[in-house]
């Protein structure tokens, strides 16, 4: 079965290519739900399959507030891992990737990588080589889940860095980070979607390299046990050097002959917001890959925000291994949050863990029943901090003594303890304090609701509006004409669309698609955004020569849809620009005075685009004589609209957002279409020359 | 089983008999032979009146005769006395070459006196009889249907007097065919329209007409060109799936329909501003579909209307409570529903459509026999459609036994099978009838008779509840047992 599975040949995808589906994707999504649907049914439970996958991102939810709970008590206590738990279960940048029917790699991806670091916190913490396997045997599981799998390939080795740097190497760091590596690293190359990639590309050479290193040290660990110090430090000195340069040397030999394949686009746009608009528009094109604005981190995640850098604060006064880790992830995501919306998910676990730090150390503080005694002159000062703090001292792990960090940390935060006893005096001050969190805590349980039910909660191929009595309309557009191409089409039919639309084809119409949301193809989709924003002269031998019999596309103009072709048409110019740089150009597109408009002003490549003239085909009709205006972009339409010659209009949907065309074939008269159609119109050829007449002798 | 044994009887007493009825037509004469032709879509509704005067003492046997275009086109037939509403036996002898014709026997209730008449009457449902002429149209265009028949209606008797009522349901009929060559039978015009109806006929003094001589000779087609101003509609296969719940008190039904557009076929293409302005002015196509009213069962509750692209929201429904057993009652819960899209001409749309009902709506405990008794709807009418592939599945209470089924006409096949699904731990015994070419008479109800035993019912909750208590056992062993490998 599973040889079955990386076999599959889909010719339907990519038309007329195909794809390799068990070579293209992460199968972990996949296999788990056939899993749980083998299981059901082994069970005698007959679960049709898209139940199972509407409910799996909610099921896994369940299991990462469990994991994150687990880990935010390796970090502070139970309490706080409460707490955590409770913010992830309803937090809305987690919710988003959690509700029912969000069949995404996220949605099981969130769970494996807070189970993969608690693994990997408590394998640090024992030196334990089973907890190293489990988190090795989790982050396999990621691989084969999540491209986001490299975020975790990094974190940890990352940790380890930091830790050797600041002399925290100990044979439990070895252990764990040995085990993780060897098991994780040879089993995530088993999915033939990653293959070579753990030891031939940049992304991972951090963890290969800092495996080498914790073998070099732990090498020097060892001699250094068998050798005066003198000669140790010689030693260390001559092969550090060495090694040092050897192994620079090495991966730029390495990365030059292209063993090691470079840093790619994807990668760089990490680190330059503007690079992908420029070198690769299909990824800037989504609206995910873009910056994040800064209310969306109010929207996503509310007063965690606020309490997330107060919990990291709190992490540098223990200072621990694990909260180093904590630390780190916790600035590491914040700068891919604020590089892509998208990103603001692995930000989010992090964000609930230091916020439940802060949170259960601030409800600690105000609940705790024990009042410090009042300050009496002349009292030795350690007994009443001590008294106070003797709950949590006990818990504390001996700390570190000689690190610098560790000791500037200390020093910093302890600089006024000496002096005054800690705690809380009276009644009132606690219930204020507590009543204000009880309040933060109640409206960021109204928030939460309120963005899950307003942002969240409503299907994208489901529109929905009221209707001047209050009851719900509901505009089933996409799903209407879907079911059309599939039920009234030959089976073989081949629809293009913008990649958007892919799946959605794929899925609900059954029907082969040139181009889906698996964009693992540029010059294809480019091809497809050529043909659309070209004339039709242009377009027509490119849908020919691809055997396309439909023309999908989107029109939100009669409605008001915003998430239309026509605002997301520049982007398929772009694209189509990238691979045709000679024939589209973007600046064609707008007016002179640069402006992107639709109406009579329009500049002539724009309104003899493909994309235009199926958009907008017969829309002044619809007007019956009036004005007919464009909702989405406010603009009025001229009276007479555009033609199509090498298109006929095959379906409309109800309220006009997909439109379906039907590609021509060949006149069979050997004309151009143009002409068969001209003269089916019955408009007569303009003949060059007038009839000479007789003149009268 | 007592039906089949009466059949078997009357098969061998009718072989015994063949000579007698090859030179039956010395038996019976027809004194008229009115037959109407109902002109509507996929169903065409036939009803033939025979005035029959016997012409010897104690006959009782009579023989009917149809075309054989006509039997093929034929799904459904009955015969009863005029007056009666209760069907007499048809008994069916299949098409014989010497004849031309497909004959089919009946028996009077009394045997007739030499001179005694009695008036038969002969209804049957046509399916497929029509087809769309032209058969594409544009979108804004009309719909028009072409029927074909049969000019005399074949009997082994001689006929007096013979006539053809053909009625359309608009009286716009373009064009029908005029006999010729039939002075023989007729000096008038052979065929007369007012209004909406045609009349081929009177025709006088036809001889035995089920004979090849005059099949060949003198029997003519007829073609009615004319409008029609509904969709015609065909389900080409319809699934009903009806599972009784003991636990539950329930029968849920649900039925997989794939239906069509027969009409005629969509010239060019769907345009959804021209389909807007009909609408607008409403002046819709005769030949669009856009929702179709179902008369469901009273007293069902949620009901549910989807397709493989997941819930359709465009429906409506209005409930109808319960009917007390043994009361009659013409409430119907009626469901509204609109395909995604309007369905032009060979368009097609599949959905599902589903229900649950009170149990005891349907059925009960016999206390003579100890045994259940159920009545499962053979189908929901979907108006003036044909059903031209059908499967009923019933599925049964797990460990039900001594099942028997009595279906109100016999299934083209039928089997009994095992269904296993939610946490069955032997299946569920399941009733499998298929039938072709369902009509509107097609309505009854399959009565399905079994036994359950007490012991059938407890084995769902005794086997849940052993798999829960293995699994916590295990749970239980796995604790107090030391897995660590050092301690």
């Amino acid at each position: 079965m599973l040889q079955a599975f990386w076999n599959w040949f889909d010719p339907t995808a990519w038309y007329p290519l195909g794809r390799v589906v068990g070579g293209t994707i992460y199968p972990g999504l996949m296999a788990t739900s056939g899993v749980i649907y083998n299981i059901l049914h082994a069970l005698h439970l007959p679960v049709d399959i898209r139940n199972i996958c509407v409910l799996l991102a909610p099921g896994f939810s369940a299991l990462t507030a469990w994991s994150t709970y687990m880990f935010t008590k390796e970090m502070k206590d139970e309490s706080a891992g409460l707490l955590a738990a409770a913010f992830i279960g309803i937090v809305p940048g987690y919710i988003s990737r959690s509700v029912a029917g969000s069949y995404d790699n996220e949605a099981i991806a969130i769970f494996l990588l807070m189970f993969t670091f608690f693994c990997w916190i408590k394998a640090l913490k024992t030196g334990s080589a089973f907890f190293g396997t489990l988190a090795a045997l989790f982050y396999f599981y990621m691989v084969a889940a999540w491209g986001g799998y490299a975020f975790i390939t990094n974190m940890i080795p990352l940790h380890s860095l930091v830790l050797i740097i600041m002399g925290r190497f100990s044979s439990r760091l070895y252990v764990a980070y040995s085990s993780w590596y060897a098991v994780g690293t040879l089993s995530s190359m088993q999915v033939p979607f990653v293959g070579f990639q753990p030891v031939s590309t940049s992304e991972h050479m951090a963890a290969l390299g800092v495996f080498g290193l914790l073998q070099i040290i732990a090498f020097a660990e060892l001699v250094r046990s068998h050798l005066s110090s003198k000669q140790f430090q010689t030693l260390l000195l001559a092969s550090v050097i060495g090694l040092g340069v050897l192994g620079a040397l090495g991966f730029v030999g390495l990365t030059y002959k292209g063993w090691i394949a470079p840093w790619t686009g994807r990668f760089y746009s990490l680190w330059d917001t503007g690079y992908a608009k420029k070198y690769i528009p299909i990824i800037a094109s989504v609206s995910e890959h873009q910056p994040t604005a800064w209310p969306s981190f109010f929207m996503d995640l509310h007063f965690l925000i606020f309490l997330f850098p107060a919990g990291v604060v709190m992490c540098f006064n223990k200072l621990r291994d694990e909260h180093i880790f904590v630390i780190l992830y916790a600035v590491v995501a914040s700068y891919f949050a604020g590089v892509m919306v998208r990103l603001m998910l692995t930000l989010t676990p992090v964000v609930c863990v230091a916020a439940a730090i802060a949170f259960s150390s601030l409800l600690d503080t105000y609940i705790d029943p024990i009042e410090p005694e009042s300050i009496v002159e002349g009292q030795p000062e350690g007994d009443v901090a001590g008294a106070v703090d003797s709950k949590k001292a006990k818990k504390t792990a001996p700390q570190p003594t000689s690190t610098a960090l560790g000791d500037i940390v200390s020093k910093f935060s302890s600089s006024s303890k000496p002096s005054r006893p800690h705690g809380i005096f009276g009644l009132n001050t606690r219930l204020i304090v507590i009543l204000n969190a009880i309040g933060m805590l109640i409206f960021f349980v109204l928030h939460c609701t309120w963005v899950t039910s307003n942002a969240y909660s409503s299907p994208s191929v489901v529109l929905a509006s009221s209707n001047p009595d209050g009851s719900q309309h509901i505009i089933d557009d996409f799903r209407e004409a879907y079911y059309w191409l599939r039920q009234n089409t030959p089976e073989n039919a081949v629809v293009m669309s913008w990649w958007d639309y892919g799946y959605q084809i794929a899925g609900m119409a059954d029907r082969p698609t040139l181009v889906d949301n698996n964009t693992w193809n540029n010059t294809h989709i480019a091809t497809v955004g050529k043909a659309m924003s070209s004339t039709e002269e242009v377009a027509y031998p490119i849908l020919r020569k691809h055997d396309v019999d439909y023309v999908l596309i989107i029109f939100g103009g009669l409605l008001g849809y915003s998430g239309d072709d026509i605002n997301k048409f520049l982007w398929m110019v772009r694209i189509a620009q990238g691979v045709w740089p000679d024939e589209i150009q973007e600046p064609n597109y707008f007016t002179r005075q640069g402006e992107y408009r639709v109406d009579e002003a329009a500049p002539p490549t724009m309104k003899n685009s493909l994309m235009y003239k199926m958009s907008y085909y017969r829309f002044s009709e619809l007007f019956g004589g009036n004005q007919a205006m464009d909702r989405v972009r406010s603009q009025q339409m001229p009276k007479t609209g555009p033609t199509l010659d090498y298109l006929d209009e095959a379906f409309t949907s109800e309220n006009w957002i997909v439109r379906i065309y039907q590609v021509k074939k060949e006149d069979l008269l050997g004309r151009d279409l143009k002409t068969a159609n001209a003269f089916a119109q019955g408009k007569k050829r303009k003949r060059t020359k007038p009839p000479v007449r007789r003149r009268a002798v | 089983m007592a039906g089949r044994w009466r059949s078997r009887l009357t098969l061998l007493f009718v072989g015994l008999l063949s000579p007698l009825i090859a030179s039956a037509e010395h038996s019976f004469e027809n004194t008229a032979i009115v037959r109407t032709v109902e002109l509507a879509g996929s169903l065409v509704h036939v009803t033939t009146t025979y005035a029959v005067k016997a012409l010897e003492d104690d006959s009782s046997i009579y023989t009917i005769a149809l075309g054989e275009d006509e039997q093929k086109k034929t799904s459904w037939i009955q015969a009863r006395l005029k007056g009666q509403s209760v069907p007499l036996e048809l008994e069916n002898f299949g098409f014989s070459p010497r004849t031309g014709a497909h004959l089919y026997a009946v028996e009077f209730p009394q045997t007739l006196k030499a001179n005694a008449s009695a008036n038969l009457i002969i209804e049957t449902v046509q399916t497929h009889a029509t087809y769309p002429w032209p058969q594409e149209a544009f979108q804004k265009d009309g719909q028009s249907l072409k029927y074909e028949a049969d000019l005399f209606v074949l009997s082994p008797y001689p006929t007096v007097v013979q006539r053809t009522k053909i009625r359309s349901s608009s009286p716009q009929i373009h064009s029908y065919t005029t006999p010729e060559d039939i002075e023989a039978f007729t000096l008038e015009s052979p065929v007369t329209k007012s209004g909406s109806t045609l009349t081929y006929g009177p025709y006088n003094n036809i001889p035995t007409s089920s004979t090849e001589d005059f099949v060949k000779t003198n029997q003519k087609r007829i073609a009615v060109h004319y409008t029609y101003e509904a969709p015609v509609l065909e389900v080409t296969k319809l699934e009903r799936a009806a599972e009784i719940s003991h636990w539950g008190a329930n029968l849920n039904i649900q039925d997989n329909i794939w239906l069509r557009n027969a009409g005629p076929r969509l010239k060019g293409h769907f345009s959804r501003l021209e389909f807007q302005t009909q609408n607008y002015f409403g002046r819709s196509a005769p030949h669009t579909l856009t929702s179709i009213s179902l008369a469901l069962p009273p007293g069902i509750h949620d009901v549910y209307f989807y397709d493989l692209n997941g819930n359709v929201s465009t429906s409506r429904f209005r409930p109808a409570p319960s009917v007390p057993k043994g009361s009659q009652s013409n409430q119907h819960s009626i469901l509204e529903m609109r395909p995604r899209y309007p369905m032009l001409g060979g368009w097609n749309y599949s959905f599902t459509l589903g229900w649950d009902s009170p149990l005891e709506d349907y059925g009960g405990w016999q206390k003579e026999s100890g045994k259940y008794l159920v009545g499962i709807p053979v189908q929901t009418l979907m108006p003036s459609a044909v059903v031209d592939e059908a499967e009923i599945k019933i599925i049964l209470p797990e460990g039900a036994t001594d099942v028997a089924f009595h279906p109100p006409f016999p299934a083209v096949m039928n089997s009994i099978s095992n269904h296993i699904t939610y946490l069955d731990t032997m299946g569920r015994p399941t009733i499998k009838l298929q039938y072709k070419q369902l009509t509107d008479r097609h309505v009854g109800t399959i009565y399905v008779e079994y036994r359950v035993p007490f012991s059938a019912h407890l084995k769902k909750p005794l086997a849940v509840s052993a798999a829960f208590m293995s699994l916590f056992a295990l749970a239980f062993a796995w604790k107090r047992v030391d897995t660590r490998i050092h301690k």
